[in-house]
């Protein structure tokens, strides 16, 4: 393939995928994804558990063959992967993306249109400041959980794992399997971060522990870590002295929180939502700047990587229409707010040109039946009902193009019924 | 093993000394107990180089502090080092604090310390914007700057190593060999005697007890733990030099300041501890910092911070450097409780120390000017620095420059390659010399990567791969066997 390339597409995991399918699909004659790993899928390459799937294809996938669906999908379609091809600089203005290969050098790419995928990062250590040593034997799920299914490593023998977030509770059953001991998951909040499923298939299936309200204060080791200590919190996230106990093990998991990775965004000077800390992005996922879309969880943290490969397949086709001149760049910007129990959502606006789905996540769990509304200019446009609203499960509100084109503002909340 | 001097520690006081040394023909060894270089207290400080005002006249202190800054205003170049040449201030919030800095003024004249100025709160703000409103006046030094000290002690050892020093890591010095008349005969250690007439003592927190081996008792070290926080580089530009608050009793107080690299930092706090090897970040001394930070720069950012460390310094009784040769075991040097300024002054010491070498120990060694030392020494290519020319020409050299390993802080295979073979063996060597892992995700992306590029080209198992040498190997071995190994004990 040669000539200028119409839509470029930074990340080959489930959104990078599906937004190459979205654009070709929608008539972007040269479509490119890159990929800055030696293969295609992102993080799913190494989410070899089941549950991938259930509502795209109506069965349970592993991270590998949900991810094989797609790219199958994406060849066919005609799209363009460059692996080993990593972006390290974008250029505002000019929109130019440097990229380096040990093949092609280094080179600078003009596309018509971006569509940002580069996912998210696991929070590290540093971010929660905790005292003690610097030992080895500390990790992110993320990165114990490549070593162990990419490498075929094992990181230790005695784990301790601190945040409950998806990939802290696979670890935890992964490194069982892998004949470690788990001495417990503590999670500094009164509830879960992850899926209530992956509490009771990875935690409770194997009696590993689950101590909520719980964190670790301290780290022991010099050389390999030797042990933590962990002490009960009070509301305010403190902990409560008396209640301190020192856990013996060699290995400390990280699961306490994803980072949409926005390095790029930030130099393409699109606008960053301080909440989300993804790219601020109107219903066509069209970032600040027009030529510049993105999908997936560089805008927000998702639950389900079907919500995500669905943002893909609108980013990319938005992206091909903004390629091929068919995206007026007056379009309405309609502003979304959060009501009171909502923690982030996206995207921020909406333009009234087609149907869209606002995802959000609530700031405090609702245990029983509620309701997720919206309203615009006071009047409800949309209502669903719920069993319950987690934190660590996404909330969908769907708004109808007609029912917004003469309002001046949006606002969605999930209250008790 | 025979050498006619033997160095113990390869901080930035014993690598200066090593270089210095290695512009005379000699036989010189540079021993460290440590895996990876710096790894003391040349690791863990505030990277700053003092414009000289803060010593007190007469002392140790004061004689080397600005003669060491003028040399790193030289040697940045020469060994390509970043040095920020930034300045810093010293910042005063009422009428007392102001008499302090004409204090310090006056004292920074004596010192010889060029350009030191008294501005007012709000000329320092239009500089620094985000320092506090109740700051009244600060103390201006133009010649103080922040440099990358991972770099500085790198450059030093390996510019002593271009010249022929030879460097031995993870070797524990034991204890002191004398010979028959009671001098000097060399260091035992935990990789066998090294021989030599010269022992200098450059071991940080340990200096006090490889001086009392010579039976040197003059002086006490006192292990001062300092804790630190450490912000994403995306902060960069929010200060942009280096601030201290009003020094008091307890020492200069908490700092911020902007890394060489453009990380807002702040620190360290002065806690005495009996342990010189611990190096645990506390509640308390985490809490004193923020304090601090927020005193000077009520905004810090601290949600920003991506890691938090301390480091442990050679505090003395005195105060002040104890740098000598002894009369009794000949040929034993100290270069010892070299605490803040000793970053600054260490090139300036390591001149001091050679001369003390040439003039009192010229019985043992002869020091004869070696005409092929060469002054200068390169960096790895720093990618994240270069122009786009420049990384497009580095790429096609060599292919594993277009790769990249550590996301945060952009940098290549090409530069962890060569920081293999210029020595790093470990994961937290390889940091050293090329930063990654600095940034922002810590490691969490590149740790796996970099082990597996020194697993590679060293030719060791990964298991094998350790952070930072001894015990703190990264991995316990592989999946299946580690199974299978439990399934037959079972």
């Amino acid at each position: 393939m040669s000539g200028k390339i119409d839509v470029l597409i930074i990340g080959a995991g489930p959104a990078g995928v599906a937004a190459g399918i979205g654009a070709r699909r929608e008539g972007a004659e040269n479509v490119v994804v890159l990929e800055r790993d030696w293969d295609l899928g992102g993080i799913l390459q190494q989410c070899i558990h089941p549950g991938f799937g259930l509502r795209t294809f109506k069965e349970e996938l592993t991270g590998p063959e949900y991810m094989h669906r797609f790219i199958k999908q994406a060849h066919e379609e005609g799209v363009e992967f460059r692996t080993n091809t990593m972006v390290f600089q974008i250029d505002r203005d000019t929109n130019t993306v440097w990229t380096m290969n040990k093949e092609r050098g280094i080179e600078a790419l003009n596309p018509s249109s971006i569509v940002l995928t580069m996912g998210c990062r696991e929070r590290p250590l540093g971010a929660i400041r905790i005292p003690g040593g610097r030992p080895s034997g500390i990790y992110t799920a993320g990165t114990a959980q490549r070593f162990v299914n990419m490498e075929g490593y094992m990181p230790g023998k005695r784990a301790v794992i601190l945040g409950s977030g998806d990939i802290g509770l696979i670890m935890a059953r992964r490194m069982i399997w892998e004949g470690a001991t788990v001495e417990g998951v503590y999670e500094v909040m009164s509830w879960p971060g992850g899926l209530r499923r992956n509490i009771a298939q990875c935690l409770d299936d194997y009696g590993i522990p689950f101590h909520l309200r719980t964190t670790v204060t301290k780290i022991h080791g010099q050389d390999r870590l030797e042990g933590v200590t962990v002490a009960e919190v009070d509301d305010k996230m403190t902990p409560i002295p008396g209640t301190e106990r020192y856990v013996e093990c060699d290995t400390l998991l990280l699961a306490i929180g994803l980072i949409p990775e926005n390095e790029l965004s930030r130099m393409a000077g699109v606008d960053i939502h301080p909440v989300t800390g993804g790219p601020v992005v109107n219903d066509l996922l069209q970032t600040t700047n027009p030529a510049i879309f993105a999908a997936g969880n560089v805008v927000i943290v998702y639950d389900l990587v079907d919500n995500v490969s669905d943002e893909g397949l609108i980013a990319g086709a938005n992206a091909a229409k903004f390629a091929l001149g068919k995206i007026p760049s007056t379009a309405k910007r309609i502003p979304v707010k959060g009501g009171e129990n909502v923690r982030l959502y996206s995207p921020q606006f909406v333009t009234g040109k087609t149907d869209s789905i606002i995802f959000m996540r609530v700031t405090h769990p609702i245990e029983k039946a509620c309701k997720v509304f919206a309203t615009a200019d006071g009047e409800e446009i949309y209502s669903q009902r719920l069993r319950y609203a987690r934190p660590g499960e996404m909330n969908e509100v769907k708004i109808k193009a007609d029912k917004v084109q003469n309002v001046n503002s949006i606002t969605i909340d999930i209250q008790p019924v | 093993m025979n050498y006619d001097i033997v160095i113990i520690g390869s901080g930035i006081t014993g690598a200066s000394i090593a270089r210095e040394l290695s512009k005379y023909k000699l036989n010189i060894a540079v021993i460290d107990k440590a895996s990876e270089l710096p790894a003391g207290a040349s690791r863990a400080n505030s990277s700053m180089i003092h414009g000289g005002f803060d010593d007190k006249p007469g002392t140790m202190k004061a004689k080397f502090c600005v003669p060491g800054n003028k040399l790193w205003h030289k040697l940045k170049d020469v060994l390509d080092v970043h040095l920020d040449e930034c300045g810093s201030y010293v910042c005063a919030f009422n009428d007392d604090e102001v008499k302090h800095l004409e204090l310090l003024l006056e004292q920074g004249k004596t010192n010889g310390s060029p350009g030191v100025e008294i501005i007012s709160g709000d000329k320092l703000r239009e500089k620094e914007p985000n320092v506090s409103p109740d700051i009244v006046a600060a103390l201006w030094s133009p010649e103080a700057g922040i440099i990358n000290n991972f770099e500085a002690v790198n450059a030093m050892i390996e510019s002593a190593q271009i010249n022929g020093v030879k460097l031995f890591l993870e070797t524990v010095a034991t204890g002191l060999l004398l010979d028959d008349n009671g001098n000097v005969r060399g260091v035992s250690t935990t990789k066998g005697d090294f021989i030599a007439p010269v022992v200098i003592n450059a071991g940080g927190v340990h200096a006090g007890e490889i001086a009392s081996w010579a039976g040197d008792k003059s002086f006490k070290i006192i292990p001062t733990k300092g804790e630190y926080f450490l912000l994403d580089r995306s902060t960069k530009g929010f200060i942009h030099s280096f601030l201290f608050a009003c020094p008091s009793k307890a020492g200069k107080g908490i700092t911020v300041l902007q890394t060489a690299e453009g990380n807002l930092m702040s620190g360290p706090t002065a806690t005495e501890q009996l342990d010189p090897e611990d190096r645990s970040t506390t509640p308390e001394g985490l809490a004193e910092v923020l304090k601090g930070a927020r005193k000077l720069v009520p905004n810090f950012p601290v949600n920003m911070n991506i890691t938090t460390f301390a480091g442990v310094r050679a505090n003395t009784e005195s105060g002040d450097f104890e740098i000598r040769t002894l009369k009794n075991p000949r040929g034993f040097v100290n270069a010892a409780g070299i605490k803040s300024p000793g970053f600054t002054s260490a090139p300036a010491i390591a001149e001091y120390v050679a001369g003390l070498v040439k003039e009192e120990l010229a019985d043992r060694v002869t020091l004869t000017p070696n005409d092929k030392f060469i002054p200068e020494r390169h960096n790895i290519p720093r990618f994240l620095y270069l122009d786009m020319a420049e990384r497009k020409k580095l790429a096609e050299k060599d292919p594993s420059y277009a790769q990249i390993v550590c996301r945060c802080e952009t940098v290549t295979e090409g530069q962890v390659i060569e920081a293999i073979r210029r020595g790093a063996r470990t994961v937290t060597a390889v940091k050293m010399m090329t930063r990654a892992g600095t940034g922002r995700c810590q490691g969490g992306f590149c740790c796996p990567r970099v082990a597996e590029i020194l697993s590679r080209e060293l030719g060791i198992p990964l298991e094998e791969v350790t952070r930072h040498g001894g015990e703190s190997k990264l991995l316990v071995g592989k999946t299946k066997e580690f199974l299978l190994k439990k399934g037959a004990e079972a």
